[in-house]
């Protein structure tokens, strides 16, 4: 589904990935891992068509993502509602004045009749048990309750693809283990999941596989997630544990 | 449980939309950051001549500019400033006649009823003034970092606190902008469709932003009392000279020359 080939980007000439190969198959669920200033955080900006490779190419099932394609505006927002992107900071991904309107943003776009809406919204309130929040407005909310309602907001979309950057950032254990649960179900409906952690305690079970990139911007190990948990002498060399 | 629909794969074609405001929201973002980021043109240039010094030439020349009624001195700047915009990159040339020329040219319309009453030279003067006025604060401020222009006014006795505002100003544009940006591409990620209300999206962006600079505030304003502000601020003031500043020094002598010889 996801076909990165060669791929390489920089910022204003500083190298932020470097010659990255990355296959994701439909429904499988994959841990991007590396330290701070990998690129993990670019890497899945790429695959959400937010920044384009300067070498390379990726392929999102069977059509090459580049300006040029993203520029037909129809082709980037079916793209963009095939892949869903949660945002480090959740602040940033929410800017409508109540939780309803956010989470019904996606599904109005879509054109879909507004009983439907209703429908789409009430299920990821109760899905992410937010239903209290539903007319509260998104910036006074805490930390936990910011990112249920951004999860809640591409959920409603419904995405093939989810790709959330560091989902258990700041968050406190509760609220990391019911995260965990969603993504669960969300795996268990044979959606793909790309996520970036560094947090390996909350994530248990989640992923079948595991990326490594390195602080070069490489991919230095693309295995089965155990086995690279429990390598500990390769996650401590790779300034991971 | 995930609801049924969630499940399924979702059929849908998006609908043709006009999203031509946040794509140009998004470039003109990203155009601001990629100056205010790059990685300088100090490294760049082929003599590395002191921040201070160049805004002080750049000064001087202004300020010999507007007191100078000699037609011969106010060419004299005009060649000087057109020999020293030859000796930078293509790209910078540009930069500065994109600013310095539509400025002339306004000037130029603006003090036309002169011309049409027969007075050429002055309207000629006042534009080829501004004309080098411009061009040269221009060149100064494509030349050199945001951290240099600010090291330089400190050179120059600016106040530290109004160097503070200034900085402080800067690096907030940049975290806002960011931060502008991230709520840009999200709304983007998520107008999969036709938005009926777009403006309600964007003033939500622009709600938000208020709000967090708002916070921003806030925070930097109790971390300043946590360190122990008193509205008082001292940097240290670095002045490195090099052989190099020789040559704005240099040029401001015969600037100056030229100015006398001119008024005699």
């Amino acid at each position: 589904m996801i076909d990165l080939r060669g791929v390489s980007c920089s910022y204003d000439g500083i190298e932020a990935l470097s010659g990255i190969n990355l296959r994701v198959r439909r429904g499988e669920s994959v841990a991007v891992i590396g330290p701070n200033g990998s690129g993990k955080s670019t890497l899945l900006k790429l695959i959400n068509g937010i920044i384009l490779p300067d070498t390379g190419s990726y392929t999102f099932d069977g059509d090459e993502i580049t300006g040029r394609r993203l520029r037909d505006a129809t082709f980037a927002k079916r793209f963009h509602q095939r892949v869903g992107f949660l945002f480090q900071n959740a602040d940033a991904q929410l800017f409508c004045s109540v939780v309803h309107d956010e989470i019904a943003f996606g599904p109005r776009q879509m054109g879909l009749d507004e009983a439907i809406v209703e429908v789409r919204v009430l299920d990821c309130l109760k899905l992410l048990q937010i239903e209290h929040l539903r007319l509260r407005a998104p910036y006074r909310l805490s930390e936990g309750e910011k990112r249920k309602v951004a999860i809640a907001s591409i959920l409603s979309l419904n995405p093939d693809v989810l790709v959330l950057d560091e989902p258990m950032n700041g968050l406190d254990p509760k609220t990391k283990r019911f995260i965990r649960e969603v993504m669960l179900s969300f795996i268990a409906a044979g959606k793909t999941l790309l996520c970036s952690t560094q947090d390996f305690t909350y994530v248990e079970g989640l992923f079948v596989r595991g990326v490594v990139i390195s602080a070069d911007h490489v991919v230095v190990r693309d295995d089965e997630y155990q086995s690279i948990l429990a390598d500990h002498e390769f996650l401590g060399h790779c300034n991971i544990v | 449980m995930i609801p049924e629909w969630l499940a399924r794969n979702e059929q849908y074609t998006p609908r043709s939309d006009r999203d031509a405001f946040v794509d140009k929201s998004i470039v003109s973002i990203l155009g601001l950051f990629s100056r205010f980021r790059s990685p300088g043109p100090r490294g760049r240039e082929k003599l590395n001549i002191n921040a201070g010094v160049k805004l002080a030439s750049a000064l001087l020349l202004i300020l010999l500019l507007s007191l100078s009624h000699s037609p011969l001195f106010v060419v004299f700047a005009g060649a000087l400033m057109l020999a020293l915009l030859s000796l930078h990159r293509g790209e910078l040339i540009l930069r500065v006649l994109r600013v310095g020329l539509p400025v002339a040219a306004f000037t130029f319309v603006m003090l036309l009823p002169f011309v049409v009453r027969g007075n050429f030279s002055g309207p000629l003067m006042m534009t080829t003034k501004v004309f080098v006025s411009v061009s040269a604060v221009k060149l100064f401020a494509s030349t050199e970092e945001w951290e240099s222009i600010s090291g330089a006014l400190r050179a120059l006795f600016v106040p530290q606190l109004f160097i503070l505002v200034l900085d402080i100003t800067i690096k907030y544009l940049l975290l806002l902008g960011e931060y502008s940006l991230r709520m840009l591409y999200a709304l983007k990620l998520r107008s999969v469709g036709r938005n009926r209300n777009k403006t309600a999206s964007l003033s939500g962006i622009a709600g938000i932003l208020f709000l967090q600079s708002r916070e921003m505030a806030q925070d930097m304003y109790a971390a300043m009392e946590c360190r122990c502000f008193t509205g008082r601020y001292r940097a240290r003031r670095v002045a490195k000279f090099s052989p190099a500043d020789l040559v704005p020094l240099m040029i401001d002598a015969l600037l100056l020359l030229v100015f006398f010889m001119a008024r005699t």
